[in-house]
């Protein structure tokens, strides 16, 4: 079991790096969708045992909400938005790809030597899960950064909010139930709205190129 | 009486969608929040008799002390006269064609939705529930940001949502460790609970209640505008419609630092020290200082203007939390409900100008002395008092924070927090001062055109100026109980 899930929170870690080298839209959407589903994977797998070993079902029903949230409906909510504001592919990023991936690679180092030094969340042996998960928050927030598209820091800040959920999900074995529920409403919520932000974005400056949003500074 | 509270500005915002008519929308948007303020009072009323007020439905998920109790009653009270306020505003933004009946009702749900999101920051319990809502003002106010939806202010609506979300999920990386500290303490329906938090913070994991600490400091932080985290602050604030800003800066900005005390209590209880969180808060809030009185004294606009004094604002109370002697708390406390008045009485002063002038740049106002009879003056003299001008109550809590930094020995803190504070008022004085005298350009009338909106103005004004005097015994007893909570010091009931 230990083993299946030190698997997956490596397999989320590479999809996160995946992400950062890929270079167009639809294939960071796609990425993303992979990682979802690696994430609800882990959940189902915590969620069967937290079922036979206590009889809780709430892991369970968050790993749903997972494949029917991240993996089925934000995905294609991306994909719609995308096909109706921007007809072609440009170059969408600021660095290139095998620099970006040279930074994640010494952000997985950091969050190693910051996480190994803090008592309580390594018993005995250094928990590579937790570094794994804090590493793919970090990833998310570079990726953030380093694209210029609205759509990209979209897709970015739904990695950090994969990232948290796996690192409460190995650390803790989940948030109370309640917590979790809240953070999907406000997930849900929060990308609807950046969904229409996009649109008027789009509207008003006639591209998504996010380095023509500078009125607004000093 | 408090769940009712939440379900009655629950229940409204939805109506405002359904109902017709804007003198409908007016009338219930008056009678809802003249009720809330009401139904805080009695609310306030129970916590200084019980110390605090809890609920058994729901799994006791409401909670209410001194220290929510004097945020939920700064919202509340905003909340009405930012209602009566917005009237006046909205009818001349109607006659004008910027807004039409249909989004006069967006306007009130979402302002009503806001409310509720902060309202219920404050009344919960739960730190993970705690942490939803605030992430859920974010998101009800982030068209209120973009209302004009023109190109500037949809591009603050992108910033402060991108901005604020990201720094929300830093805060929610803290709860999960808070979580994690606390996971061999607590039991499952205890788990994340403040009130049992705090009972036992001793027994918590402090290695990672730190680590914590820095996540929710930040992420937090970054709502409440604590440079380097505030360049969503400036833009939204200036963007939003005028009676928002007043609530974005009077109230949101409180409700996001509502949530690094609470967590500052429970850290500095487990360390029996506040110097790690003393640090932090000190170095935050001078930085935060600091950089408002850079940008206030090269600042073109007025608006931004009073969104950077916000931040430095925010610094001052986040200094003196980081101080955490029982004196700097009373201070801190006071001086957010002090900023709030003073702060929202300036915003909503700025809408009028801005209605009358229809610009936002400094530079093209002159005269509003003249031309705006009560409004010019009042503004005057919220400057004044903003900036620390005795008899306001913004000097008075600066005074008592001053002194509470020379009582605890911080003798260099203090002579910079003092300088700080004299350049802010210098960048004020030479940059906003010119608004007011000489005569008005063009052909604009002299009067006022929003008079609920003036009698609200003049009532703000009446308040700064006799709670900088004078401290209602009651309002004392509230501060004394938020201050012990924080301190600790009294045997809570979990």
């Amino acid at each position: 079991m230990a083993n299946y899930l030190d698997a997956l929170s490596v397999l989320i870690l590479v999809s996160s790096f995946v992400l950062v080298a890929n270079k167009r839209i639809s294939s960071y959407i796609a990425t993303f969708r992979l990682q979802s589903l690696l994430i609800a994977l882990t959940a189902g797998m915590m969620g069967l045992q937290s079922l036979r070993l206590e009889g809780r079902v709430d892991v369970l029903v968050v790993g749903l909400l997972i494949v029917s949230l991240k993996v089925i409906y934000i995905p294609n909510l991306l994909n719609r938005t995308f096909a109706q504001v921007e007809y072609r592919v440009e170059k969408d990023f600021f660095l290139n790809i095998p620099l970006l991936v040279l930074i994640c690679c010494g952000l997985v180092v950091f969050s190693y030597f910051s996480i190994s030094t803090i008592a309580g969340i390594n018993a005995g042996t250094i928990n590579m899960q937790v570094v794994n998960s804090v590493s793919v928050v970090l990833i998310g927030l570079l990726f953030m950064i380093s694209r210029k598209k609205a759509i990209g820091q979209m897709v970015g800040f739904l990695v950090i909010e994969n990232g948290l959920f796996v690192t409460a999900l190995f650390s803790t074995h989940g948030m109370p139930f309640i917590v979790d529920m809240g953070i999907f409403i406000d997930m849900i919520t929060a990308v609807l709205i950046m969904g229409i932000l996009v649109f008027r974005i789009n509207e008003k400056f006639e591209s998504i190129n996010l380095h023509e949003l500078k009125n607004l500074r000093g | 009486m408090g769940l009712f509270l939440l379900a009655v500005t629950g229940i409204t915002a939805v109506l405002f969608l359904l109902l017709p008519g804007r003198n409908l929308l007016h009338g219930l948007s008056l009678a809802a929040s003249a009720g809330l303020l009401g139904g805080a009072g009695g609310l306030t009323r129970e916590v200084l008799r019980q110390g605090q007020v809890t609920y058994p439905a729901l799994g006791g998920f409401f909670y209410l002390d001194g220290l929510s109790a004097i945020i939920l009653d700064i919202v509340l009270l905003l909340g009405f006269l930012v209602s009566v306020y917005s009237v006046g505003y909205l009818e001349a933004e109607f006659r004008h064609g910027q807004v039409d009946e249909r989004r006069l009702g967006i306007y009130y749900f979402l302002m009503y939705a806001f409310m509720f999101t902060m309202m219920l920051a404050l009344t919960v319990k739960n730190m993970g529930m705690m942490w939803i809502a605030i992430e859920a003002t974010t998101l009800a106010s982030a068209f209120l940001v973009g209302f004009y939806n023109d190109k500037l202010s949809v591009e603050a609506a992108w910033k402060y949502v991108i901005i604020c979300s990201v720094g929300i999920a830093v805060a929610l990386l803290g709860i999960i460790f808070l979580h994690l500290s606390s996971l061999s303490v607590l039991n499952p329906p205890q788990l994340l609970d403040w009130t049992a938090l705090y009972d036992q913070a001793e027994a918590l994991q402090s290695p990672i209640l730190r680590l914590a600490f820095i996540f929710i400091l930040v992420g937090f932080g970054t709502k409440a505008g604590l440079a380097p985290m505030h360049t969503w602050l400036p833009g939204a604030h200036s963007q939003a419609p005028s009676p928002i800003s007043a609530l974005l800066s009077g109230v949101l900005l409180n409700s996001a630092l509502y949530g690094i005390i609470r967590t500052v209590a429970i850290v500095n209880k487990n360390l029996g020290s506040s110097a790690f969180t003393g640090r932090l808060l000190i170095a935050i809030g001078l930085l935060s200082m600091a950089t408002a009185a850079i940008f206030i004294l090269t600042q073109k606009e007025y608006k931004r203007l009073l969104a950077y004094s916000s931040i430095e604002h925010m610094g001052i109370i986040a200094l003196a939390v980081g101080i955490f002697t029982p004196a700097s708390i009373f201070g801190a406390l006071l001086h957010m409900i002090n900023h709030s008045l003073t702060k929202s009485m300036l915003f909503l002063s700025c809408g009028t100008v801005l209605q009358k002038y229809g610009v936002k740049e400094i530079a093209r106002i002159r005269g509003v002395l003249s031309l705006l009879p009560v409004s010019g003056p009042v503004f005057l003299l919220g400057l004044f008092a903003i900036a620390g001008t005795p008899p306001f109550s913004v000097f008075s809590s600066e005074l008592s924070i001053i002194g509470a930094v020379f009582a605890a020995d911080r003798l260099l803190l203090g002579a910079v927090f003092i300088l700080l504070l004299a350049l802010v008022f210098m960048g004020m004085a030479l940059s906003m001062f010119r608004m007011f005298y000489g005569g008005p350009r063009g052909k604009l009338v002299r009067g006022e055109n929003n008079l609920p909106g003036t009698v609200v103005l003049m009532l703000l004004l009446a308040a700064i100026a006799v709670t900088g005097l004078y401290l209602p015994p009651d309002l004392q007893q509230l501060l004394l109980q938020a201050q012990q909570i924080i301190i600790g010091g009294q045997a809570h009931a979990g």
